[in-house]
């Protein structure tokens, strides 16, 4: 290609720019379809990024309410198990004037025959 | 025709125009391409980053630490001994939106936060009762007025009342328009408080003890991290393109410790000694025989003063080194039966009126000092002779100091191989550390080893040991022979399932043939039921054992001065009284241990009396509770079954 026809031809493109004919002179109307597939794939990138940003923050807050039932559950743990001994008992019904105190024996096991 | 030139005219400089504007535009948009062009090329090439610049762009991402939850000490059963829970400390910022409140026409809105937190006052007041509405209202807005960001509300408050608390009036608002400042922050609850707390032990902040501590490396667990990014809608979530790792929270372990035994003994000691202002401390080890697993132990001890209340300060059972007392009398007559040099427990010995047959000096009857027991037998009997039987069962010092000088008097090595072999010279491996060494002279120890340190360590003085070497020992006897290791930890468990199981295992495999050991519990019955122990006739099951009354050696400053290592110049003293024993005699399934320790009192505390009634004590109640001792129902004749009516 000689000087002339690369001078001319940048010409030619600076004019098909400057008229806005750019795209139709390099027949761009064939990509059309190339070109909307890129854009719905870019869109379908954008929607999965902010489903998965939603997932996500769905997933922290299941992950916090389990923590909270965690600790709901031992808090409540303790306080039965503080309930249940032996002595709390024993005090317990002492307080409420019950005459209900310890078994002094075993329970007897009744065999079958 | 004029007009239509015009028009011509107008159109072709409007088209003109257009064109014009489209030219100009046109090179806009190519001078633009091309700088972009440029800038790319110069990005590519010699662009350094301001990272002030970048920090603006780019996704807010933070590291976020998560701290692993501690794991729990679980009693036998499961029931649990220590767990871990949030608490949170609850502040309030009195100045929150003051500023923007003082604005003109927001008079209205300031007077609104004001009503509230004085809703918030009642509030609080309701919930927590220890201070009047009033007060709370004061504190608020007084806060307000003084510009306090940090108003105390409550410490270490549970989930339940926080959620409570942040369902109040102006708190319900969230922080920036109420002001509650909520701060977390990890605790460990133990809820049986004080119980088997030297056990369990503590963990703050650094400081940890008993089995929080030895066990911390399994109970600690791992902390993660991970990098969490901001989303569009203020969300902090995972940035999936960072590097995460998982937390990994503590494993459990579960003790030999049984919350029921462990509640009774702790019980029944207090009982005996709380009202009793000489008393400092008393201990309580139950021990499995067959196993050498311990299903209670307790260490209840006051402060210097009699007035504190009794509390589990400090693990005795294996930091109280002691001489013993008469219960180290059963190593002795352990040691001459294993031996055959007492081949049966009615071979008797002359009663010499109570003296030793060991030379005293400066003319002296003996070396020894004089058994006061004996004199007693042989005045009330009229015998000049006494059988082993009988010198174990009044727990006569002359007795036992006679059978050691006579059997190893002369090689009093092969009495101290048998205290060696009975694990009394050495702090053996236990779950929890600080286990004391005990102190046992020897021959070659100048100075220290006297022409009566055998004869004083065959009745319990001269060596010093632990009072969880006492009761290892003694289940060794339960055990017929075999010495079992004491142990505090069966399992590490991850989720419920069994990751690192401890077996049990032997100290001694033999410390003595079956034989000796039934001879030995013999003696030991007989002590319950016609000895020291008679308190303990009656328990429930037959009890075997052995009571023990020591004196304390005292510090200097209690001494003050005074020669004898026992009494002060008042002619006070320091005692501690002890039962150690098994049950049910005939077939031990526990043995078990009570002492009690005194401040300087000139009172003497005896092992037959406060002990023998706290394991009596223990003894009815676990008879009652453990299923081993369930009687059978037997019908005779067969139970008609119960059929549906037509």
């Amino acid at each position: 290609m000689t000087f002339r026809e690369i001078a001319h031809t940048i010409r030619n493109t600076f004019r098909a720019l400057r008229n806005g004919e750019f795209l139709l002179r390099v027949r761009a109307d064939k990509y059309y379809m190339h070109i909307m597939y890129l854009f719905l794939l870019m869109w379908i990138t954008i929607m999965l990024s902010l489903q998965v940003d939603k997932t996500l923050t769905r997933a922290g807050a299941n992950k916090a309410a389990i923590e909270e039932l965690r600790v709901h559950h031992t808090e409540s743990e303790a306080a039965l198990v503080k309930l249940r001994s032996a002595s709390a008992t024993e005090t317990r019904l002492q307080k409420m004037g019950s005459k209900t105190a310890l078994p002094q024996k075993p329970a007897t096991v009744v065999k079958k025959k | 025709m004029a007009r239509k030139e015009s028009e011509i005219k107008d159109t072709v400089q409007g088209r003109e125009r257009i064109h014009v504007v489209m030219f100009f535009m046109s090179m806009l948009f190519l001078f633009l391409g091309a700088w972009i062009l440029v800038r790319i090329v110069h990005i590519q090439t010699s662009y350094t980053v301001d990272e002030r610049v970048v920090g603006l762009f780019r996704p807010r991402v933070q590291k976020y630490v998560e701290h692993p939850v501690r794991g729990r000490i679980l009693a036998t059963d499961g029931r649990p001994l220590a767990i871990s829970a949030p608490l949170y400390d609850i502040h309030m910022d009195c100045t929150v939106r003051k500023q923007e409140y003082k604005d003109k026409g927001k008079e209205e809105q300031e007077a609104g936060w004001r009503l509230k937190a004085r809703e918030l006052a009642v509030s609080l007041s309701r919930e927590f009762h220890d201070k009047s509405a009033d007060d709370w209202a004061k504190a608020i807005l007084d806060g307000r007025e003084k510009g306090s960001k940090y108003l105390l509300i409550r410490k270490n408050v549970d989930l339940t009342t926080l959620r409570k608390l942040q369902g109040f009036p102006l708190f319900k608002e969230g922080a920036n328009h109420g002001g509650i400042i909520v701060e977390r922050h990890p605790e460990r609850i133990y809820p049986y408080d004080s119980l088997a707390r030297r056990v369990i032990g503590y963990v703050k902040e650094n400081n940890r003890i008993g089995l929080e501590n030895s066990f911390d490396s399994e109970l600690h667990g791992r902390e993660g991290y991970e990098w969490r990014r901001v989303t569009d809608d203020y969300s902090w979530i995972r940035d999936l393109d960072s590097a995460k790792v998982e937390v990994q929270d503590g494993n459990d372990i579960r003790t030999t410790l049984n919350v029921d035994f462990q509640d009774i003994a702790d019980k029944a000691l207090r009982a005996q000694i709380n009202e009793n202002d000489d008393i400092r401390a008393g201990i309580c080890i139950i021990m499995e025989a067959k196993t050498g697993a311990i299903r209670a132990m307790v260490n209840l001890s006051r402060g210097d003063t009699p007035q504190t209340t009794l509390w589990e300060r400090e693990n005795l059972v294996l930091t109280q080194t002691g001489e013993q007392g008469s219960v180290m009398k059963t190593v002795t007559l352990l040691s001459v039966v294993e031996d055959g040099y007492v081949t049966s427990l009615e071979q008797t010995l002359p009663t010499n009126h109570g003296f030793v047959p060991k030379l005293g000096i400066k003319g002296r009857p003996s070396a020894y000092p004089h058994d006061d027991h004996i004199s007693d037998y042989e005045r009330n009997t009229g015998r000049r002779e006494i059988t082993v039987m009988h010198g174990f069962e009044i727990s006569s010092n002359y007795v036992f100091a006679t059978l050691a000088e006579t059997y190893y008097g002369k090689r009093p090595q092969e009495f101290l191989d048998h205290v060696y072999s009975y694990r009394l010279g050495e702090a053996f491996d236990f779950d929890i550390p600080g286990l004391r060494m005990p102190y046992v002279p020897r021959p070659e120890m100048e100075g220290v080893w006297s022409q009566t340190t055998l004869g004083t360590m065959a009745y319990g003085y001269a060596m010093s040991v632990t009072p969880l070497h006492v009761v290892t020992f003694y289940n060794g006897i339960a055990n017929k022979g075999k010495m079992m290791k004491p142990y505090l930890v069966e399992s590490v468990e991850k989720d419920g399932k069994v990751i690192k199981k401890y077996e049990p295992s032997a100290l001694n495999a033999s410390i003595c043939s079956p034989a000796t050991a039934d001879t030995v519990t013999r003696a030991l019955r007989a002590v319950v039921n016609t000895g020291t122990a008679t308190r303990l006739k009656s328990a429930k099951l037959p009890v075997a054992g052995k009571t023990g009354t020591a004196q304390v050696v005292l510090t200097p400053q209690e001494r003050k001065g005074n020669p004898d290592p026992y009494h002060d110049p008042m002619g006070r003293k320091k005692n501690q009284g002890t039962f150690v024993g098994f049950f049910p005699a005939d077939n031990p399934k526990y043995t078990i241990m009570v002492t009690v320790y005194s401040y300087l009192s000139g009172k003497s505390f005896y092992g037959g009396t406060m002990p023998a009634l706290a394991i009596r004590e223990i003894v009815d109640k676990i008879y009652a509770l453990d299923d081993d001792w369930r009687p059978e129902l037997h019908p005779t004749a067969t139970v008609p079954v119960m059929t549906e009516a037509k």
